[in-house]
């Protein structure tokens, strides 16, 4: 007899034949929520938990401010379970509902107060990376240096091509499902994505990466 | 090859840096892009941008998320029993609230005592510390005894042990 | 003119202490009403008095653990406390049974359901299946059972430990 691989107790996470299977294996987990199966939480928090908090981190850029909005996010995802109805991938949903929180806070909080700090640092870091001319420092710098220019160039993005570029890169996601997080056509996120990465490539030239 | 800035389709390009384009299309246009004075920036510019939201790692989650985010559900489940009843005396004249809330107040105590029988402090006799060890255990021998439970089997479709 | 009104004379007052009354009478009959249920539930175990500490008796006490352990056993403890209520219950009575057995025959039950865990899926079924029919059989229809040639081919020694195990100390 062959036996099964063993799989410890209280370990939600090993879905590893789960994960290959059907497109809508969330959101039959999310039914199963509806028809409270807490267990069925569990294993949709485990699964997406790292790929929310990740994606609000890269569009509020402070991790406090996207661990409590990714709070919120499962916080609705369970206080709406009895209304659940499988009408979008559930991924997508998820990414609605995340999108929509951290929109909100962009707009209602500290939009404006983070574009002039990282304005601000961007010419600080050009001086930097331009005036370094030591191989091996210069090359941790530019490693550096990369990360918190994209940073900064992102942050730069309107919100909407943001949120386009992160969950078309990040989480992969495609066109049409992007165009339902944002509420708008296949076409419009394509356009948006061009715009963002074009701005970006732009942006990158400017400060002298590319 | 035609050229995908003079054909106004540059999003080709940015296709290209991330790798959404099929084999042959990207062979294809590598080698136009050799020979292109106006894309070979433009790709490479992408390609570094690519790379560039490569290198940018996340912090990682912290380990008390879980613990906050069950908190929260459980408390959100009591709140919302209050919120829904205050909600709607929000906005009333004082005249009319202060009695409404007043007989709402007293339905809410009774429908806390009554049916929330966890919000009052339980007696202190019944208090015994308990260690998390104990717990675990616990918890391990209900998930051995749930395979044997009718509606618990795996076979049924139980995703998942305790 | 907002507090315009007397406490004796104001409907909104009158009708406050008057539901007041009303469910307080209710709440003076419900007790005894609850009472048959509540010496129904199964004996205490360790997870329903760890549910009524203090939330920081709690965290203090998952605070000694490594933050993964302790994370998973939040997250095994809140599966639990959602389980919809049937199957709550039916788990806690077979833990009961369970619970009460000595503790040399409590570790046979663990071994053999660790066993029964490691089993291929479809021999899961069969031992399952068969427990279950096991508990349908009167005393000697069981024994003619087990003692069959049918028994012994269908199922494999340690499958049969597992059966007549799981069988003698959890028969519900």
């Amino acid at each position: 007899m062959n036996a099964q691989p063993y799989v410890p107790r209280g370990v939600t996470t090993d879905m590893g034949v789960a994960v290959a299977a059907t497109l809508d294996y969330d959101a039959e987990l999310m039914l199963r929520v509806k028809g409270g199966d807490g267990t069925s939480f569990g294993v949709l928090l485990e699964k997406h938990r790292a790929s929310v908090i990740y994606f609000l981190y890269r569009l509020v850029q402070e991790q406090a401010v996207a661990e409590e909005l990714a709070q919120e996010v499962f916080l609705r995802v369970y206080r709406s379970r009895s209304s659940y109805a499988p009408t979008a991938k559930f991924k997508t949903w998820l990414f609605r509902i995340a999108t929509h929180l951290a929109l909100n806070w962009i707009r209602d909080e500290k939009h404006q107060r983070s574009r002039e700090r990282l304005d601000d640092m961007a010419w600080d870091l050009s001086a930097r990376q331009v005036s370094d001319g030591r191989p091996s420092v210069e090359q941790q710098l530019l490693g550096s240096v990369t990360r918190d220019e994209i940073r900064q160039a992102v942050a730069a993005l309107p919100e909407k091509q943001r949120a386009a570029v992160l969950m078309h890169k990040y989480e992969e996601m495609e066109y049409s499902q992007i165009a339902k997080v944002l509420g708008c056509s296949d076409s419009a996120v394509k356009s948006l994505l061009f715009r963002a990465y074009e701005t970006l490539r732009a942006r990158l030239a400017h400060m002298g990466t590319t | 090859m035609n050229c995908p800035i003079e054909d106004r389709h540059p999003e080709i390009l940015v296709a290209y840096a991330a790798g959404e384009l099929a084999a042959e299309t990207t062979r294809a246009l590598e080698t136009h892009v050799a020979g292109c004075a106006a894309c070979r920036p433009v790709a490479a510019g992408h390609i570094a941008v690519w790379k560039a939201l490569d290198a940018w790692d996340a912090p990682p989650v912290s380990p008390d998320f879980d613990r906050r985010l069950y908190r929260r559900i459980d408390e959100d489940a009591r709140l919302s029993w209050w919120e829904r009843l205050v909600r709607p005396f929000r906005l009333m004249p004082l005249r009319q609230a202060l009695p409404l809330t007043a007989s709402a107040g007293l339905l809410l105590m009774a429908g806390l005592l009554l049916h929330n029988p966890g919000v009052v402090a339980p007696a202190a006799a019944e208090r015994e510390a308990v260690r998390a060890q104990q717990v675990e255990n616990t918890l391990d021998d209900l998930d051995l005894l749930r395979q044997f439970g009718a509606a618990d089997s795996a076979e049924n479709g139980h995703t998942g042990a305790l | 003119m907002l507090f315009d009104f007397s406490w004796r004379t104001h409907p909104g007052f009158r009708l406050a202490i008057l539901l007041a009354l009303a469910v307080a009478a209710s709440a003076e009959s419900q007790p005894e009403q609850e009472k048959p249920a509540a010496q129904a539930q199964p004996a205490d175990n360790a997870i329903e008095r760890w549910n009524r500490m203090s939330p920081e008796e709690r965290e203090r006490e998952l605070a000694k653990l490594p933050p993964e352990r302790a994370r998973l056993i939040r997250q095994r403890l809140w599966q639990y406390n959602h389980m919809k209520p049937e199957e709550r219950q039916a788990l806690l009575q077979r833990y009961q049974a369970f619970s009460e057995l000595p503790p040399d025959k409590q570790e046979i039950v663990r071994a053999r359901l660790r066993e029964f865990e490691q089993l291929p899926k479809e021999r899961r079924q069969a031992v399952h299946g068969e427990v279950e029919l096991l508990r349908l059989m009167t005393e000697g229809q069981r024994k003619a059972h087990m003692n069959g040639e049918e028994f012994r081919n269908r199922f494999s020694v340690p499958e049969q430990r597992i059966i007549k195990d799981v069988f003698q100390y959890i028969p519900n």
